[in-house]
């Protein structure tokens, strides 16, 4: 009995003293985990912050988890709802439609990092998205300002010049399509018949959402939001766009040259300038807008910024990290524009050379001052908590969009049902 | 006399102890499994039933009375669900647990060269990984796959099929694959069960100059009644719990949401959206009762032929 007590006793002691030399370890060298979900993008742009931080800090180490961004909010909600903070990352990257719905679901779950970090370098409206009670909880990432990227080289084979495309309705794009199609053989655009996202900057550059100031769904006799929804209906039904399912497909179609353009956000630049192949042959124009009254040739697409998890055991760390490289490193904000296309949301950045700069890959149009000053009309909107919601409802009457048999009004009811249900 | 009862009371005695011990023993062997089901089976069944009252965005619940069962009554999403899955149910087993039976009575012929081979080869869909499937299939029936491929070649059809574009043909590519994975399984319990039918019944039938169909219809299909309400239930189940074929297929949702299954719904309920757990563990119920009321009805079914 004694001897089992000693053998216990001296086991207990060498986990202890195992143990003290694991955290003396670990303290030496700092590692901070971040999930995202784009290796070319975001992460791309995480991995250049680390390497900047790590200049005046050697002993940091910076870990970036790349998910799907779906797959990336399902984790977080499975382990916010089961209580398990184990395995969770210090930094998250949440897409704006989100923000408000993580917030409100998980009080706690996130670090108020207005209270650590002066939010006024930062873009308001940004601020605003990942705001509770006026305590800001994000670190700014990247704006979605809307554009139409376009393959300069089969538009001009179709006849159609920069200023062509410039200041556009949907109804002249439809126009130019057919005859890019006629001329050429390629569709305009791709089109996912699982994810009604195009509907989102549509709604936008009119000002409007897809909820009221109640937070209630308002796409019932909502003008703008039933022109987004048969526009929608028209490219799925219409030959100038190619139907696809999923991300893959959707980008992989203008990557290969199949389709001559894509409307996304200033983020697609990453994947666009992944094919080289066609470097010099793109080209941005404005967002065609739509003929409800208010629509302009700006909008909003994605977008996304950086969360602090409270239960991160290196919190104090990721947020002096945070505060000093995307919340004080204008000259890093010049090289994730350049190289990733993330048009960051630090004021003082877009002063900086990079934003008034011409890019070779398009062409050496200065497509970046074009970016900000379409950013600066941006109508603004709140996006709610509902947003993927909504766009589950309009997909899922995608079999009556693309068959053309019901009337869009017809249509635009049963989308209304189902996100009033889903919205409860 | 005395001596008589004393022995008696002593015997008593003895034997209570022994059944005490016995019933002590007895219900310390079947505890480790009693508390693990407790734990894993029945505590979560009623904290799910108290859930299924609880209304509330994420973390923030509260009770609701019947507030979820007045939001079930009037979902758009729970009949499509519904729907679909009846869809499967109604078309899919049938075709499969036919495609099992004929496939199990034709590899039970003696006269088969390569049965093994072919027996192994049926059944190993349902051991292939659920994902690395999912990948193939998808690939295989892409707008320009090897499906579509084949069949411009072939010349049976004027233009590629929308396999995984179109709500009706992906209602299809689904009834296809889980068919594909799921055939063999069934096979297998047929396959058993046809060992133990005597071969003197056959004979006497051959003898008596029964065709070949009349023996599988008239012979093969009644004495393999149990096995085939057992198939059937279990398939019932599997279909009524369809789920991993198409979050793997369908990541983002189906086109026009014609292959949403109640499971999948329930994820979408409580991860894909604002998660409203309470009404997901309600929608979870009529999983359960559906799985019980039709698995009754097969009973039934299968209990009145008997008689």
């Amino acid at each position: 009995m004694q001897n089992s007590f000693k053998g216990l006793r001296r086991a207990a002691g060498a986990a202890t003293v195992g143990a003290v030399l694991l955290s003396a370890t670990s303290a030496l060298a700092v590692d901070v985990t971040v999930w995202c979900w784009d290796q070319n993008f975001n992460g791309a742009t995480m991995e250049e912050a680390a390497r900047r931080f790590q200049e005046a800090h050697p002993d940091f180490n910076l870990e970036v988890v790349i998910w799907d961004r779906a797959d990336l909010e399902q984790k977080l909600q499975a382990q916010f709802a089961a209580g398990v903070t184990d395995g969770l990352p210090d930094i998250v990257l949440i897409e704006d439609y989100s923000a408000q719905k993580f917030l409100l679901s998980y009080p706690g779950a996130f670090e108020p990092l207005g209270e650590h970090i002066d939010m006024s370098k930062f873009a308001q409206y940004k601020v605003d998205i990942s705001s509770v009670d006026g305590t800001a909880y994000s670190l700014p990432f990247d704006s979605g300002v809307t554009g139409w990227f376009y393959r300069t080289d089969i538009l001009e084979e179709a006849g159609y010049s920069q200023e062509d495309l410039q200041d556009l309705t949907w109804d002249q794009v439809f126009e130019i399509g057919d005859t890019v199609l006629e001329k050429t053989g390629h569709p305009l655009f791709s089109i996912r018949v699982d994810s009604a996202a195009d509907t989102r900057y549509m709604m936008q550059s009119a000002g409007s959402w897809y909820f009221g100031d109640d937070g209630q769904p308002n796409l019932e006799n909502n003008a703008v939001f039933e022109e987004s929804v048969e526009i929608y209906g028209d490219l799925l039904k219409s030959d100038i766009a190619k139907n696809v399912s999923g991300w893959s497909e959707y980008t992989g179609a203008f990557l290969s040259g199949e389709v001559a353009s894509v409307v996304s956000g200033v983020w697609m630049t990453a994947t666009v300038k992944s094919n080289p192949e066609f470097a010099g042959k793109w080209g941005v124009a404005p967002v065609p807008r739509l003929n409800a009254e208010g629509s302009i040739n700006a909008s909003n697409t994605g977008g996304s910024s950086w969360y602090v998890l409270s239960s991160a055991p290196e919190k104090d760390t990721a947020i002096e990290f945070l505060d000093e490289i995307w919340g004080g490193d204008a000259d890093f904000y010049q090289k994730i524009l350049i190289d990733q296309g993330a048009f960051g949301s630090l004021l003082e950045a877009r002063d900086g050379p990079a934003f008034q700069a011409s890019d070779d890959f398009f062409g050496g149009e200065p497509v970046w001052l074009n970016f900000s000053n379409w950013m600066q009309e941006i109508p603004g909107v709140n996006y709610g908590i509902f947003t993927y919601e909504v766009l589950s409802a309009i997909t899922a009457q995608v079999g009556d969009l693309t068959s053309g048999d019901k009337p869009t009004p017809e249509i635009v009811a049963a989308i209304s049902r189902q996100a009033r249900q889903l919205t409860q | 006399m005395a001596d008589a009862a004393t022995t008696g009371k002593q015997g008593m005695f003895f034997r209570s102890s022994f059944e005490r011990n016995a019933q002590i023993n007895g219900w310390m062997f079947v505890m480790p499994a009693l508390v693990l089901i407790g734990m894993f089976m029945i505590y979560p069944v009623l904290w799910s039933l108290w859930m299924s009252f609880q209304v509330g965005r994420g973390m923030n619940l509260s009770f609701g009375g019947l507030s979820n069962f007045r939001r079930l009554l009037d979902d758009p999403i729970l009949q499509r669900a519904l729907f679909n899955t009846a869809i499967f149910l109604i078309v899919q087993v049938p075709i499969m647990l036919t495609l099992a039976l004929i496939l199990a009575s034709a590899l039970n012929s003696p006269r088969l060269v390569g049965r093994a081979f072919f027996r192994t080869a049926i059944f190993l869909p349902c051991v292939t990984s659920l994902v690395a499937y999912s990948v193939l299939f998808k690939s295989m029936f892409s707008a320009d796959g090897v499906i579509n491929d084949f069949l411009l070649w072939t010349r049976l059809i004027g233009e590629p099929i929308p396999w995984l574009l179109d709500p009706f043909w992906a209602r299809i590519v689904i009834i296809i694959a889980i068919t594909w994975r799921w055939t063999g399984y069934n096979m297998i319990f047929y396959l058993a069960a046809l060992q133990n039918i005597d071969k003197s019944i056959y004979e006497a039938a051959r003898i008596d100059g029964v065709p070949a169909y009349a023996r599988f219809l008239h012979i093969t299909v009644p004495l393999l009644k149990p096995v085939i309400l057992f198939t059937s239930v279990i398939s019932t189940i599997g279909t009524l719990q369809l789920f991993d074929e198409i979050v793997n297929f369908f990541p983002d949702g189906s086109p026009g949401d014609s292959t949403l299954t109640l499971s999948v719904y329930i994820y979408n309920l409580t991860f894909r959206f604002m998660p409203s757990f309470g009404y997901a563990a309600l929608v979870s119920y009529v999983i359960v009762i559906l799985v019980a009321i039709l698995s009754y009805v097969q009973f039934l079914v299968a209990r009145d032929r008997r008689g």
